[in-house]
């Protein structure tokens, strides 16, 4: 094996390497704090413009904060305590709103927008590999010479 | 395939178009208004006990039985001055019925500009602090006025997000009064 | 007096608009030469009204005549001059004066350019198109947001500007910047819409604005990046970007224009995309007027989003008849535009340049959906629903390491068709500068996928701008290869700019400590390994505000960074407190601290202490992609455009078409 092969197989067992260890599955159970925080984090602050319960400092959010933690310390799952929230402010609470439902077209339409525009330009390259120089005849590549010569 | 330009274009506009109408829709509708009762009406309103600006307390249960008005409020806040002679006149309609109760619960405010407030405009009902937006937060308020009427068994029976003017306060009245 | 100066002023720029159009179109239609150079001057008229109108308001803002209701509402006596003179742009009818100077300039300066091609219908039917964009704004000035409205009496005193609005000198920059960029727009969609009536679809058109379009582009970029910047020294919840409608609607345009500047190249080489380009110009125009309908009709709620009016509904049917012409004209023309052109293999630059496009594409789909998603639930079930950060943080971040990958990946790419070999030759060293990154920030602790990979990326990219620029050095010297080339290099640094921004918001938006922390005078806390200690308060009062001020000493490891003072400042006639951060700002971290709540009976403060990575990057990275903007409009030494870098092209034998890769 030449030198640049060694370093490409390097590299792919690097990168393997480091996306083991990230995406090893790590067990252990967040912190109430941090529940707090990502529970929070995820709910719109109600009484003010564009932040989340965790990021704002309105007494309102705080005292959110506090009511989330204990929630949890009464052994509240999270669902159950988004559930308590939209009960109490309406859905708009949630920050990120639900999969379900309407939700599909907010979560599924981008993503189908991206596979399909990815499928039709899979397609097209695919064609235009099967299919040299089919559709443009030297007629046509003189035409757009002239055009772009003119301008 | 000839047209397929003019294809795409066509469903380009349709999406455009539908766009439109959607944000036509909305002109001229103030999101904030959208909602202007709360959710949690028909539920059991969630419990308090509070300080008051005489130095006592009030206690939900203590409230029981009678229908209250619940306020929202605070000195600085433009609409919650706007309502203000309404509520007064409200409470002052009501204030000799023994089964009525009426609490104004101090939103985000400090003591000191409460008490010059009273003393300036006049607030003949009970006026209350709420350390640490607790109560505020339990009935999941958004913002200020918000106003909240009960019947005797403690349900929410009607609310009221922003202002309320005279007649919308005895139409809550009576939808809680009547509800007993 | 100044108001019917104002809007005499305004009537002659509307009429010198409407005679521009008029002469214009009376002149392409008998092709009267004389008619089309007549028809061109009138722009200067339309630009000499606006500097008039802008004047005017300046004038009557600087002498405080509150007979003018706009100056009432924006501006007060005791009003800083800064803030006085800003008040231009502190509301919506001001901010429209403003965009009709700026439109008045970029008119004035393209038919400056243009001035020889005068009678070419081309550059006529640009010209008409930016005056019908003009007479909008005017027609929008002298109608229903007239900013010369007058009082019947003056108050003695103005209201001020918003108290957010007069609270940082950044807001002297970061709005003209924005609409810099937003009208900029107008000259490609001109030239865009004329190349469509006239049927000249060549590659003229794109040429003729190119500069415009970089320099329309640099002025968004650097006005959204200020607006970040503004977000986080005044709004005092910590962070620079909220995924705000108003933020929304400045980012929208950008990432469909930064799809247009790139996918302009595969045109400019191989003739293709030419639909595709027209309609992303077209589009990034829209998207123009659709963020100022939705920043200032009053539909979506906002941070940011100072005045509401009923200009909303006209707003729209000005955005309704862009998109009809625009899409009419290529559902018209379209079938004819199509090119000839092929793309012969996966692995090129041109692919890699599509694909980017895509993701452009999707980027900006992602954003606007999610801005307008709450109307649509709202119109089609009734539901209140709210689309915040999560959102946009789960569906973006994908796509940005997609879009990272290929910046660092795609440079290097040779157009048409390439082999195994020479990709290994020129990502090999570059892509082992990626792995090696994300091998020490595992090792430094980081587990978080989209950051390791964002490190990793970052580095790469780097590696690939370091390897180009090495090349360039090493075949013609460094200054000739620039200038040979100064749009590949430009690029470049502007992808340097960008992996800074990149690492800014990998670090921030991951290792951010937030604390709130009671004290009492005299009394310390330690936050992240920064000793906070809160020696005691001030309070200011003046006739405009009253400011509360906490001095907080910050100590790391037993050295005194220095002494802050975040702020809590009212103002009379707004009753909440506007909180003023203080940042220590600094290469690693910044340190965050707002007053949440002034001294109570006890004396005791609640601080807000954050500890945020990397943040200045942010801002580093915002200027560099501004010197790789100015970089890329210099005028390079051969005609610019993006070829296969001199050295490479020797190097390698370009692949047979069709050859298997």
């Amino acid at each position: 094996m030449s030198a640049r092969a060694w370093a490409c197989a390097g590299l792919v067992v690097v990168v393997a390497i480091v996306l083991t260890i990230v995406l090893w599955p790590r067990s252990a159970t967040p912190s109430t704090s941090a529940r707090v925080e990502s529970i929070a984090s995820e709910l719109r602050c109600p009484d003010c413009e564009s932040q989340s319960i965790a990021q704002s400092s309105t007494p309102t959010a705080r005292a959110a904060r506090a009511d989330i933690r204990r929630r949890i310390e009464a052994g509240q799952s999270d669902a159950d305590i988004r559930q308590a929230y939209i009960d109490k402010f309406g859905e708009s609470i949630l920050w990120k709103p639900e999969s379900g439902g309407i939700g599909i077209l907010v979560w599924g339409l981008p993503v189908a927008a991206l596979i399909l525009g990815g499928a039709g330009l899979a397609f097209a390259l695919a064609r235009w590999r099967r299919e040299p120089r089919l559709h443009a005849t030297d007629a046509d590549e003189r035409l757009v010479e002239q055009q772009r010569a003119a301008e | 395939m000839r047209h397929r330009v003019r294809w795409i274009a066509l469903s380009a506009a349709v999406i455009v178009a539908a766009l439109a109408v959607v944000l036509a829709l909305q002109v001229g509708d103030d999101p904030r208004a959208d909602a202007s009762r709360s959710q949690l009406t028909g539920t059991i309103a969630p419990s308090f006990d509070l300080p008051t600006l005489d130095g006592t307390s009030v206690r939900s249960a203590d409230l029981r039985g009678k229908v209250v008005l619940v306020n929202f409020w605070n000195s600085w806040c433009a609409p919650c001055q706007e309502e203000h002679p309404a509520l007064v006149e409200f409470f002052e309609r009501h204030a000799d019925e023994p089964g009525f109760a009426m609490v104004g619960i101090v939103r985000h405010d400090t003591r000191e500009a409460i008490r010059s407030f009273v003393d300036e405009e006049g607030v003949p009902y009970t006026v209350a602090f709420d350390p640490g937006s607790r109560a505020a937060f339990d009935y999941g308020t958004r913002g200020q006025p918000e106003t909240y009427a009960l019947a005797p068994d403690g349900v929410i029976e009607a609310s009221k997000i922003g202002p309320s003017s005279l007649g919308q306060l005895e139409q809550m009245y009576r939808v809680a009064k009547g509800s007993a | 007096m100044k108001a019917s100066l104002g809007v005499l002023a305004l009537a002659l720029g509307t009429s010198a608009t409407v005679l521009g159009v008029g002469t214009l179109a009376l002149g392409l239609y008998r092709r009267d030469e004389r008619l089309l150079r007549a028809g061109r001057r009138y722009v200067f008229l339309v630009l000499a009204a606006a500097v008039l109108a802008v004047g005017v308001m300046e004038w009557a803002l600087l002498s405080h005549d509150f007979s003018i209701e706009y100056v009432a509402e924006n501006n007060a006596r005791a009003t800083p001059l800064l803030f006085t003179i800003t008040g231009l742009w502190a509301a919506l009818e001001g901010s429209i004066l403003l965009w009709g100077l700026i439109l008045g300039g970029y008119l004035a300066v393209m038919a400056y350019k243009f001035r020889d091609r005068a009678t070419d219908p081309l550059v006529a039917w640009a010209t008409l198109t930016g005056l019908v964009v003009a007479l909008f704004f005017f027609g929008l000035m002298l109608g229903p947001a007239n900013p010369f409205k007058t009082l019947g009496t003056a108050p003695l005193d103005g209201r001020g500007p918003n108290p957010l609005l007069q609270n940082h000198p950044l807001m002297a920059f970061h709005p003209p910047m924005l609409y810099l960029g937003y009208v900029g727009f107008t000259v490609p969609f001109s030239f865009a819409i004329a190349s469509l009536v006239t049927g000249r679809f060549g590659e003229g058109w794109l040429a003729d604005t190119r500069r415009a379009t970089l320099v329309a582009w640099g002025f968004l970029t650097t006005g959204i990046i200020l607006g970040a910047w503004w977000s986080y020294e005044v709004l005092g919840w910590g962070g620079y970007w909220a995924w705000d409608p108003v933020e929304n609607a400045s980012l929208l345009p950008w990432l469909t224009a930064t799809a247009f500047i790139h996918s302009v190249i595969v045109q400019e080489r191989r003739g293709m995309l030419r639909v595709w380009n027209l309609s992303l110009v077209i589009a990034t125009f829209c998207l123009t007027i659709l963020g100022t309908f939705l920043t200032r009709s009053g539909v979506l709620n906002s941070v940011h989003s100072f005045t509401e009016s009923t200009i909303g509904p006209v707003l729209l049917g000005f955005l309704g008849f862009v998109a009809a012409v625009g899409i009419g004209l290529i559902a018209w023309r379209g079938d004819r535009l199509r090119a000839p052109g092929r793309i012969d293999s996966p692995v090129s630059r041109e692919s890699a340049f599509l694909a980017n496009n895509l993701l452009f594409a999707g980027l900006a789909f992602v954003v606007l959906l999610g801005t307008v998603y709450p109307l649509l639930a709202e119109a089609i079930q009734g539901r209140e629903l709210s689309v915040g950060e999560p959102y946009f943080d789960r569906m973006t971040t994908p796509i940005g390491i997609a879009l990272l990958f290929l910046m660092a990946a795609a440079p290097a790419l040779p157009w048409r068709a390439t082999s195994g070999e020479v990709l290994r030759r020129r990502l090999l060293v570059p892509a082992w500068a990626g792995a090696l990154a994300m091998l020490v920030a595992v090792a430094l602790g980081a587990r978080e996928l989209a950051q390791v990979l964002t490190f990793g990326l970052a580095a790469f990219a780097v590696g690939g701008i370091v390897r180009q620029f090495w090349l360039g050095q090493r075949s013609l010297g460094l200054v000739r290869a620039v200038r040979g080339n100064p749009r590949l290099y430009g690029g470049l640094v502007v992808h340097v700019g960008v992996v800074l921004v990149a690492l800014a918001i990998a670090s921030s938006s991951v290792y951010t400590t937030r604390r709130e922390v009671r004290l009492t005078r005299g009394q310390s806390a330690e936050v992240r390994g920064y000793e906070v200690t809160y020696l005691g308060s001030r309070t200011e009062r003046g006739d405009q505000k009253t400011t509360v001020s906490a001095r907080i000493r910050v100590e790391r490891g037993g050295d005194d960074l220095g002494t802050y003072a975040p702020a809590i400042s009212t103002f009379p006639g707004t009753p909440q407190g506007i909180g003023t951060p203080s940042v220590r700002t600094g290469l690693r971290e910044d340190v965050y601290l707002t007053l949440i709540s002034s001294p109570n009976r006890q004396g005791r403060v609640t601080i807000g202490v954050a500890v945020n990575p990397m943040i200045l990057w942010l801002w580093v990275g915002g200027g560099v992609m501004a010197i790789g903007t100015l970089l890329a409009l210099t005028p390079g030494s051969r005609r610019p455009r993006i070829a296969r870098p001199a050295p490479a092209a020797v190097e390698e034998p370009v692949e047979p078409v069709g050859a298997p890769v």
